[in-house]
């Protein structure tokens, strides 16, 4: 089990966790990520992230360009890309992304955050919606 | 499917409806609507489409705009183009890539089974109170009997499902006794 | 097929507005306005201030109806509420009871 800290390389590689390998501790880095395998702990790259079928990540902060996930993801996840569940993902935790979609199939429970406004019969600006921080209806009409 | 047709509500594309959406049927929504829709049968929201409400159905089609909470017995899918401010919970929910959601999403949920939100929201219910205001004075039996349907689709959340598919075809009941019983009857249906 | 169509079988309470026309075969209570045509189907029961363009009634209306065209009270309709409208026919059959202003 790899403990401490894992760089990814910015020369466009990227980086990939194979299905035998299990890491612990925070990984971060400008490349592409590739799990196969499990890790446990935070993962902060610029580039995307690939959960695979038969990849887990427990993380309290996952944070990537773009996020897409066939495998077991638990934690949350702030990407500045979109985030895509495929069929078989197993998901827990709050998703935030310039957009997130979930296949038929994929499991998800959690919050979702995506940037954007109602039409202003429905009240219209993106933080005004009578929802806290948290999703949930500050006041009910 | 013939029946079905016969069944289908359209709320045009420049009507408005402020208030409470209920029955057995299938629902389109081309226009807005404001206050809750809880049907039976398959709720689709068009492109055009703005429904500042909660949704319950069999299943639902967003494809337009949504601030509320969306529940279904069966699925639930969010097309290209929906905009949905509210949770999102049904036994399969899908959310394409282009839909936008903003809220808690629970696939593989049981429908029914939202309920610490929902039992807040229902005996909040300040929905009603604009009601009254509104249209028409609605009997208080009515605004009571229309918490029924939330507090026994919870109990009947494990209920099998072919008893709730089996709700949505039953021929309408008789027009005079349904004002007070639609309600009690929707309920009814679904705890068996 | 109208642009709104209220079915047998769902209910409405509250307000419905629209610009086109609406065909209530189901339940509705509250208050309906169109500006063009209005149909209330045998077995639709309506418990509300009705305006529209015209308005056909064979179901059931409770509430005040203002057409400005007309209001066709077919038979078995039974309608309780004041009427205004520019013309009205009530036939034979229709159950009615209310006033009937036709100085529009």
């Amino acid at each position: 089990m790899a403990q401490a800290r894992t760089h990814t390389r910015s020369d466009g590689q990227g980086a990939r966790i194979g299905s035998a390998a299990r890491v612990r501790g925070r990984i971060h880095g400008d490349g592409d990520l590739l799990v196969e395998g499990q890790v446990e702990g935070d993962l902060a790259i610029r580039g995307d992230l690939t959960i695979a079928e038969g990849g887990s990540v427990t993380s309290k902060a996952v944070e990537a360009q773009s996020v897409t996930i066939g495998g077991t993801l638990e934690g949350d996840v702030s990407a500045t890309g979109p985030v895509r569940l495929v069929a078989g993902a197993k998901v827990r935790g709050n998703l935030r992304g310039s957009a997130v979609a979930i296949d038929e199939g994929a499991r998800f429970s959690g919050q979702l955050d995506c940037e954007f406004d109602l039409p202003p019969e429905l009240g219209g600006a993106s933080r005004n919606d009578g929802r806290d921080g948290r999703g949930r209806p500050a006041t009910r009409r | 499917m013939a029946s079905q047709a016969s069944n289908l509500s359209v709320i045009g594309r420049t009507a408005r409806v402020r208030g409470r959406v209920t029955g057995a049927v299938d629902l389109e929504v081309q226009g807005y609507v404001e206050g809750e829709i809880s049907v039976g049968g398959d709720v689709t929201v068009d492109a055009g489409g703005m429904v500042g409400a909660s949704v319950h159905g069999r299943r639902l089609v967003v494809r337009g705009a949504v601030k509320g909470d969306l529940t279904a017995d069966e699925a639930i899918l969010l097309e290209d183009g929906a905009r949905v401010v509210g949770d999102v919970r049904a036994p399969r929910v899908a959310i394409a890539p282009g839909a936008l959601v903003r809220g808690f999403v629970d696939t593989g949920a049981n429908g029914e089974a939202v309920r610490p939100g929902r039992a807040q929201a229902a005996a909040a219910r300040p929905a009603p109170a604009t009601l009254k205001a509104v249209a028409a004075p609605v009997p208080a039996p009515q605004a009571k009997a229309a918490a029924k349907p939330v507090v026994a689709s919870h109990l009947a959340g494990a209920a099998p499902s072919p008893s709730k598919e089996a709700t949505p075809r039953r021929p309408p009941p008789p027009v005079v006794p349904a004002l007070k019983k639609a309600k009690g009857q929707i309920a009814k249906k679904k705890e068996r | 097929m109208a642009s709104t169509v209220i079915g047998a079988g769902i209910t409405i309470e509250g307000e419905v507005t629209t610009d086109e026309d609406v065909v209530v075969a189901g339940t509705l209570r509250g208050k309906l306005t169109a500006k063009e045509g209005v149909t209330i189907e045998h077995g639709a029961t309506v418990e509300a201030d009705v305006a529209g363009a015209s308005l056909v009634v064979a179901g059931s209306l409770t509430g005040n109806v203002t057409a400005a065209e007309r209001v066709d009270l077919q038979q078995g309709s039974r309608v309780i509420g004041n009427v205004k409208a520019a013309r009205v026919t009530i036939a034979d059959g229709a159950q009615f009871k209310g006033n009937v202003d036709m100085d529009v």
